[in-house]
């Protein structure tokens, strides 16, 4: 019961840092837009830090898990691209605020995860699964065998990229429509 | 008053290495007391002969066309294998190939052209043994004791451990702080020498070597000596796909592995991260 | 006739003409591995595991000087810290081969007893132990690589160290049971060419080797010269030596004689390493032909490399037996002399000591 609602508080709270922005917003901000009592909020999140924490967690489990799908799949790692791309895509078209919390929020602002969030502490779901494709692609032959941080980097520097220019409006055409390109351009840079 | 077993001991192609390091067992008087050894190659015995034996010792690996006792090594070892009753295959060599032929068993990753003696043959692979491993093994068959043996026939009592078991570096490994370079106690050689200790069956760090030591210990990776690929290509270096360890320690899964590791290496022990001591710089000799 | 000649760490077939004295010998060694063409293609890093499996004896002296030619390739200076343990370790196989040699190998030519093999193991268990704590474990290891150590001792270790010298230095009986061994046994016999070669002295232009032959033929400026403990002790046991010549008394006596020099050796050194300095410098890897000359138990041995693109393209060993062994119909080595014109009695006493490595041979 608390899970679920917790979720809803963790929803509700993304959509807010995305529309009014990460450090406007306060605890009573998002206990207000639940129809809660700030007191009440502080039985799920001790504090602002422990809710950006736990967010952190929550998408990184998230895109995790849905990575884990594509990479349990039996198909080629050209394939597996085309679907991380085709999934990254989505969500950020469906599910804005996580995209712009992973990327915009978390990145912008490493001060605040450095207690308890070090490094990759709370990203790992979803470090780890980039870190299983990535070796299985190479341990099938079919990407190059490289640092893992320079193929990472060009991974989700690019697509984090498109993301962006996407959000900005600059995009002519819908960000669905460049999937395809965008996967192409990664699987010729990584293959073996 | 229980007879002496007969033992033969042989060498095939090798090094005398696994003979060496025999030597060095500290209860070697009391044991050889307690065998007639019909043959041994280094040690002053009676002149070979083809013969039965309770016990055959082989170091060293198989090989066609080479010669022994004016003989052919392969065809000494079949008169042996046939006129004994248990055959212990000492030494990497004589266990899986290693460097320098094929193992009598198993041939690296292939059977060996004994595999039909497969119940007689006990393996001890090591490059070379710990002389406590064959110590051990003489000791259950004088006793008439039973041997637990895994899937390649190594005995169970000293295979079941991995060399990563006992590792003075083993802080390094869970904190993931990994050697930079050689030369130093401090820091695990997993990730950038080619330690292969998390997935290498042993005791080595468990029972130590000459009674004080062990490879981790003096700054060398474990090679993996014990298992039957040895030798591999690139002993110092550590196999990994797109920068991930290609092998992980036993019974955990890549998930697993990646995510701990994942956790450690964001952490920091603030007491591995510098040297434990240092010397301070003598400018005198007296 | 053929004498098979066993126990010499491998097998040798001696071709003897002669009834009652020797007139001829030809030495043939026949059980190869090929080490040299195992190592063709591998990182230059492999050697330094491979190369001390080339024998469970003198192994580490293999592992030396496998290190020592890379790092020629390579004109890597190391620190005086990783010189000096080098050194001690080094000493210490060799102490260990002699005991073991004179003990398990010599001993029972003359005298069966198994109180000296126990002696042997006794001593050279301890020695053993000596070299693993500071390579980690005796035999087989490789904690000697270009640009240093691999391990960082401390006094905790040295300290043992110089215990276990003491103790070996207090124990041994060396000299006492070399008159044992001698009681019925003349002294005079097994003189040979009376001509030696020591590392320091060669120039490896000089020497040439004939390769994958079943009777070896090393030569130095087209002699054959006899290496080993007699032609780097001759000149501090000239008592001996001015009585003896180079007989079976002198090779044997300056086995002995080393041993305890190097103990002793070894105690000064463990004083004058500075643990303070670094194990290891990194190395600066180029493509290169580089070589070693160093001092073996036996006596010389040599290594050759040559490295491209860290891969080792050419290797090439010649190990001491090799040059005392040599077999030849018209010149004769330090063994073939020595053997011709001594009784067929004597023959396997005067081959072994020369303290035969026939694995080595084999590599």
């Amino acid at each position: 019961m608390k899970e679920s609602k917790k979720e809803v508080i963790m929803k509700t709270a993304l959509t807010l840092f995305a529309k009014k922005g990460f450090y406007v917003t306060t605890i009573a901000d998002i206990a207000k837009e639940m129809g809660m009592s700030v007191g009440n909020m502080y039985n799920y999140f001790a504090s602002k830090e422990a809710l950006a924490k736990e967010l952190l967690l929550y998408t990184s489990r998230k895109f995790g898990d849905e990575i884990r799908k594509i990479n349990e799949q039996t198909i080629t790692s050209k394939e597996k691209i085309e679907k991380i791309i085709e999934l990254y895509f989505t969500m950020a078209v469906n599910e804005p605020e996580l995209v712009d919390y992973f990327m915009r929020v978390y990145l912008s602002n490493k001060e605040i995860f450095n207690n308890g969030c070090e490094g990759m502490l709370c990203v790992s779901a979803f470090v780890t699964e980039i870190m299983i494709f990535f070796e299985e692609g190479v341990r099938k032959k079919e990407l190059k065998n490289q640092d893992f941080f320079v193929a990472f980097g060009l991974f989700m520097g690019y697509i984090g990229g498109i993301v962006f220019l996407n959000n900005d409006g600059v995009l002519p055409k819908p960000l669905s429509e460049y999937s395809k390109d965008v996967s192409e351009n990664i699987y010729n840079a990584l293959k073996a | 008053m229980l007879l002496k077993p007969k033992i033969i001991w042989i060498d095939g192609v090798g090094c005398n290495g696994c003979s060496h390091s025999f030597f060095n067992l500290t209860y070697i008087d009391t044991l050889l007391n307690k065998i007639e050894l019909l043959y041994h190659p280094l040690l002053d015995t009676d002149e070979f002969k083809i013969q039965k034996s309770d016990i055959l010792i082989i170091e060293g690996a198989l090989k066609d066309n080479f010669q022994k006792f004016n003989k052919n090594l392969i065809e000494i070892v079949e008169d042996l294998f046939s006129l004994t009753t248990k055959i212990i295959a000492l030494g990497s060599c004589a266990s899986f190939g290693g460097i320098f032929g094929e193992g009598i068993l198993f041939n690296k990753e292939n059977l060996g052209r004994f595999y039909n003696y497969k119940d007689k043959i006990i393996n001890l692979p090591g490059c070379p043994i710990h002389p406590e491993w064959l110590g051990y093994v003489l000791e259950m068959i004088i006793t008439k004791k039973p041997i637990v043996l895994d899937e390649e026939n190594r005995p169970k009592e000293i295979y079941s451990f991995v060399s990563h078991s006992g590792c003075v570096r083993n802080e390094y490994f869970d904190w993931k702080v990994d050697s930079e370079d050689f030369g130093t106690k401090e820091g695990c050689l997993f990730y950038n020498q080619g330690c292969q200790g998390p997935f290498t069956h042993s005791s080595c760090n468990k029972i130590l070597w000459n009674e004080v030591s062990s490879k981790p210990r003096a700054g060398l990776p474990c090679f993996g000596c014990t298992e039957r690929n040895f030798p591999k290509i690139n002993l110092f270096q550590t196999d990994t796909m797109m920068g991930i360890p290609t092998k992980i320690p036993l019974g955990v899964n890549k998930r697993a592995y990646l995510t701990l590791a994942g956790i450690a290496k964001s952490l920091k022990n603030e007491r591995l991260e510098k040297r434990l001591f240092e010397y301070e710089k003598t400018n005198n000799k007296n | 006739m053929k004498k098979l000649i066993t126990k010499i760490e491998g097998e040798a077939i001696l071709n003897i003409t002669g009834d009652k004295i020797v007139e001829m010998v030809e030495i043939e060694f026949y059980q190869f591995r090929g080490i040299e063409e195992y190592l063709k293609n591998k990182n230059f890093m492999d050697s330094l595991v491979i190369n001390p499996r080339i024998c469970g004896i003198c192994g580490h002296s293999h592992l030396i000087a496998t290190t020592k030619a890379i790092e020629n390739a390579f004109n890597t200076k190391i620190t005086k810290k990783a010189k000096l343990f080098r050194q001690l370790t080094l000493n210490f196989e060799i102490i260990e081969n002699h005991i073991k040699w004179f003990y398990i190998t010599l001993f029972p030519t003359q005298i069966k007893d198994k109180k000296f093999l126990f002696k042997a193991i006794q001593l050279s268990q301890n020695l053993s132990k000596a070299i693993a704590l500071i390579t980690g474990q005796y035999p087989h290891t490789s904690y000697a690589i270009p640009g240093g150590i691999t391990s960082d001792i401390t006094y905790l270790e040295l300290s043992k160290v110089k215990n276990i010298i003491d103790e070996v230095l207090q124990t041994q009986t060396l000299f006492e049971d070399l008159k044992l061994f001698f009681e019925n046994l003349p002294k005079e016999i097994g003189k040979s060419n009376n001509r030696f070669l020591k590392a320091s002295e060669v120039e490896l232009s000089q020497i040439y080797e004939k390769k994958n032959q079943k009777h070896q033929f090393v030569t130095y400026d087209n002699l054959f010269f006899e290496v080993g403990p007699l032609a780097r002790q001759k000149e501090n046991i000239k008592e001996i030596y001015n009585k003896y010549e180079d007989s079976i008394y002198s090779r044997i006596y300056a086995r002995l004689f080393e041993t305890i020099e190097l103990l002793k050796q070894n105690l000064k050194i463990c004083d004058e390493i500075d643990l303070s300095e670094k194990s290891y410098i990194k190395p600066n890897i180029i493509s290169n032909k580089g070589h070693s000359i160093i001092e073996a138990p036996r006596g010389i041995l040599i290594h050759e490399v040559d490295i491209l693109n860290e891969k080792i393209q050419n290797y090439n060993i010649i190990v001491p037996t090799q040059f005392n062994l040599s077999s030849d119909k018209n010149m004769l080595s330090a063994a073939q002399k020595a053997i011709i014109g001594e009784k067929i009695e004597y023959i396997d006493t005067i081959f072994k000591c020369f303290d035969i490595c026939a694995v080595c041979v084999g590599h």
